[in-house]
């Protein structure tokens, strides 16, 4: 075997466990700062992940989808949020509405929930459980995070985080949608980033500060 | 290639009115290529109906179901554009200070809901949907007040998350097809897929938890309870034209995206799951908004509540399935669009006549404004579902369904809600047209471009309700034989 080879199988075999770590960490972190760094941390196993898929099954079009993830997730989306938080000039806590042993434990609660709810499913379509469970988790962790945080940017976040966990989801059981769908998910994606971004501005520039919580005005 | 005709125009207009600085000559740049981006529409559903489907590449297709929504874009937006022309000439300087970005970005979104209904191919149809979020999220949040930038806030947020389950539940479909054997570049085609989908058989689990996400992910886009919290606040925020198109095509769009699913899933796993999930989302909405309209104080989140109402009803004529029932939740979507078009241009000149939109400090309005309570009298008996307007006749349909399919229940809940709404909007329309004036408009009279779109709005209310013309007829068989 040569040493791709193995790095390959290395990397399918053990991506959820650091999966995982990155999602219980997501859940306690008290920075936005680290909150991005993990969130990278996270989009470089994924990327890793597509390119050991794409050398296993002989896929070029995953090395394509695999530099994108990279380009846009590990390095552009990252920097434009550092850039962001530097133009907001905002606090830098995360501000969550529960406690981080409280977090952690809803962290754990969740990855269990998500074993639980692959579990019928891994067997039908011929999926490692993990990496099906994973997804689902980083799909449940990112709802968490915009549920409890109560900043604009780490509603971003947790969007980031929802569509790394549906786009691995899609990685594990088809080994991705087509390119040209990918892309224009990568595009949307982008776009959306852009415009909250936009509005993150105009939150603070008519309410004076970033707390989503605290726009209420609209009921009823 | 026709087909690819209005996606180009949409993309050239913006890129036009960008460049013309001054406000008039925006204006005008808008209104004709709004008017070559109708005919170019129109010109596609008389194709489909003489021809047939119609394809252009592997990505875009229309066929009988996306020509009727292609009409009512044609026809709504049409409406809107002349509406938007008179209303932002109307509106204070400073406040509006670009018409031009306005209309470049009503052409993006137009773009966007025309590509939903013109794409082949479900992934392209989920870019487009999530393209109509963020193309119209700036639109929403133009007059930058606090109110607008918190809905375009929520709406981008709410909006996004919802999509992202459509797109989760688009790549369950997408497994499914892929296990069952289907050559992966055909297995996100919907022709392809309602072909391959009873010969094939694919795992009726999987179908099944797709069609559960892409429901509540386009649901959350069509406004259906509990996943409509984003669309009161953007259709009462949002500039009076940009409601209109929200309201009456917007929402459609997402209608004919989970019409697409509807039609692959019950040819898979048999049309009672998927037609049960549409009844119960398609009354609980119908409820909650009815219930809601009564306590409304805002003028437009009246008419937004009223929107979720009606896409409720809508949903449930698609669950009821049956020919007549389809056939009355196809009208209604056209007759819809045409009522709240009516409704949101009247509520636009109540908040440019007496700069609110609160209905306690207005009254007496039968007196001080004519011609505008004229309107929202006839839109009012229109959306109430009362005859001779073209909206009993869709909602006779889907009535009658219900009871001669014995879902005496549907039936019972629907002719409640009615009954309720009825009550409300009566309530709220003697409140506001009666008593003394409590304050006076600025302009009493309506300007051309405004009368001139009410009109045609009315009369067409008042023509399809009293006969369907044969075209649109053999539109909406067209439509409904898709779905079949």
């Amino acid at each position: 075997m040569g040493l791709v080879e193995i790095a390959a199988g290395k990397v399918l075999s053990s991506f959820s466990a650091f999966l995982f770590l990155t999602i219980l960490l997501l859940a306690v972190a008290r920075r936005i700062s680290t909150c991005v760094l993990l969130f990278s941390l996270q989009s470089a196993i994924i990327a890793a992940e597509v390119f050991a898929v794409g050398f296993q099954e002989r896929l070029a079009e995953a090395y394509v989808v695999g530099a994108l993830v990279f380009l846009i997730k590990v390095v552009a989306i990252p920097y434009a949020f550092f850039r962001l938080m530097e133009r907001l000039k905002t606090v830098r806590e995360v501000k969550a509405a529960t406690t981080p042993t409280q977090s952690a434990f809803i962290a754990v609660a969740m990855i269990f929930l998500s074993y639980a709810a692959v579990h019928s499913y891994g067997q039908s379509v011929h999926v490692p459980a993990d990496a099906l469970a994973a997804a689902v988790a980083l799909i449940l962790t990112g709802a968490f995070l915009m549920v409890s945080c109560r900043k604009a940017l780490m509603q971003m976040l947790g969007l980031l985080v929802m569509e790394n966990g549906i786009f691995l989801a899609a990685l594990v059981t088809t080994f991705g949608m087509p390119l040209v769908i990918e892309i224009g998910v990568f595009f949307d994606v982008l776009m959306g980033l852009l415009l909250m971004g936009i509005f993150a501005f105009r939150i603070r520039d008519t309410f004076e500060h970033l707390d989503v919580s605290r726009l209420r005005r609209l009921r009823g | 290639m026709i087909l690819l005709l209005p996606l180009v125009i949409a993309l050239l207009a913006p890129a036009l009115i960008l460049t013309l600085r001054d406000p008039r000559a925006a204006t005008r740049a808008a209104m004709f290529a709004g008017g070559l981006e109708a005919v170019s529409l129109f010109a596609i559903v008389w194709q489909v109906h003489t021809h047939g489907a119609l394809e252009a590449g592997r990505y875009f297709r229309a066929d009988g179901l996306s020509s009727i929504f292609l009409f009512n874009i044609a026809f709504i937006s049409s409406l809107v554009l002349v509406y938007a022309s008179g209303y932002l000439s109307h509106t204070g300087e400073g406040r509006f200070s670009s018409p031009r970005w306005f209309y470049a970005l009503v052409f993006l979104f137009l773009f966007t809901m025309i590509s939903v209904c013109l794409s082949a191919d479900l992934g392209l149809m989920w870019i487009m949907m999530e393209g109509t979020t963020l193309a119209s999220a700036l639109l929403v949040g133009f007059y930058n007040t606090k109110g607008a930038v918190e809905a375009g806030w929520k709406y981008l947020v709410v909006c996004t998350v919802g999509i992202a389950f459509a797109l989760f539940g688009t790549i369950v479909l997408y497994l499914a097809a892929f296990k069952a054997g289907m050559n992966p570049a055909a297995a996100l085609d919907w022709v392809s897929l309602m072909d391959a989908v009873s010969r094939k058989g694919f795992d009726p689990h999987l179908l099944k938890l797709a069609f559960v996400f892409v429901m509540v992910g386009y649901g959350t886009k069509i406004g259906l309870v509990p996943m409509h919290s984003w669309l009161p606040d953007a259709h009462a925020e949002a500039p009076t034209p940009i409601s209109a198109l929200l309201s009456a095509v917007l929402l459609n769009c997402a209608v004919y995206a989970l019409l697409r699913y509807v039609a692959i899933v019950s040819r898979g796993v048999g049309p009672a799951f998927p037609h049960t999930l549409l009844l119960i989302f398609g009354l609980a909405s119908m409820m909650a908004a009815g219930l809601l309209i009564l306590v409304q104080r805002n003028l437009k989140r009246l008419m937004a509540y009223s929107s979720i109402e009606h896409m409720g009803i809508i949903a449930v004529g698609l669950g009821l399935g049956s020919p007549l029932a389809l056939f009355g939740a196809l009208l209604h979507i056209f007759n819809h669009s045409v009522v709240k078009s009516l409704l949101f241009f009247s509520a636009g000149n109540v908040r440019q006549n007496f700069d609110t939109l609160r209905m306690e400090s207005i009254s007496g309005m039968a007196q001080t404004l004519p011609q505008t309570s004229a309107a929202l009298v006839i839109g009012c008996v229109a959306i109430a579902g009362l005859p001779p307007f073209s909206l009993f006749v869709s909602e006779f349909a889907i009535l009658s369904a219900a009871f001669s399919e014995g879902h005496y229940l549907v039936a019972g809940i629907f002719l409640a809600v009615l009954s309720i709404v009825l009550g409300g909007l009566a309530h709220h329309l003697f409140h506001l047209l009666g008593g003394e004036p409590k304050r006076l408009p600025a302009r009493a009279k309506l300007s051309p471009s405004e009368y001139t779109v009410m009109g045609i709005a009315a009369l067409c209310l008042l023509f399809f309700g009293a006969r369907i013309p044969y075209l649109f007829d053999a539109l909406l068989n067209q439509a409904a034989a898709v779905l079949r």
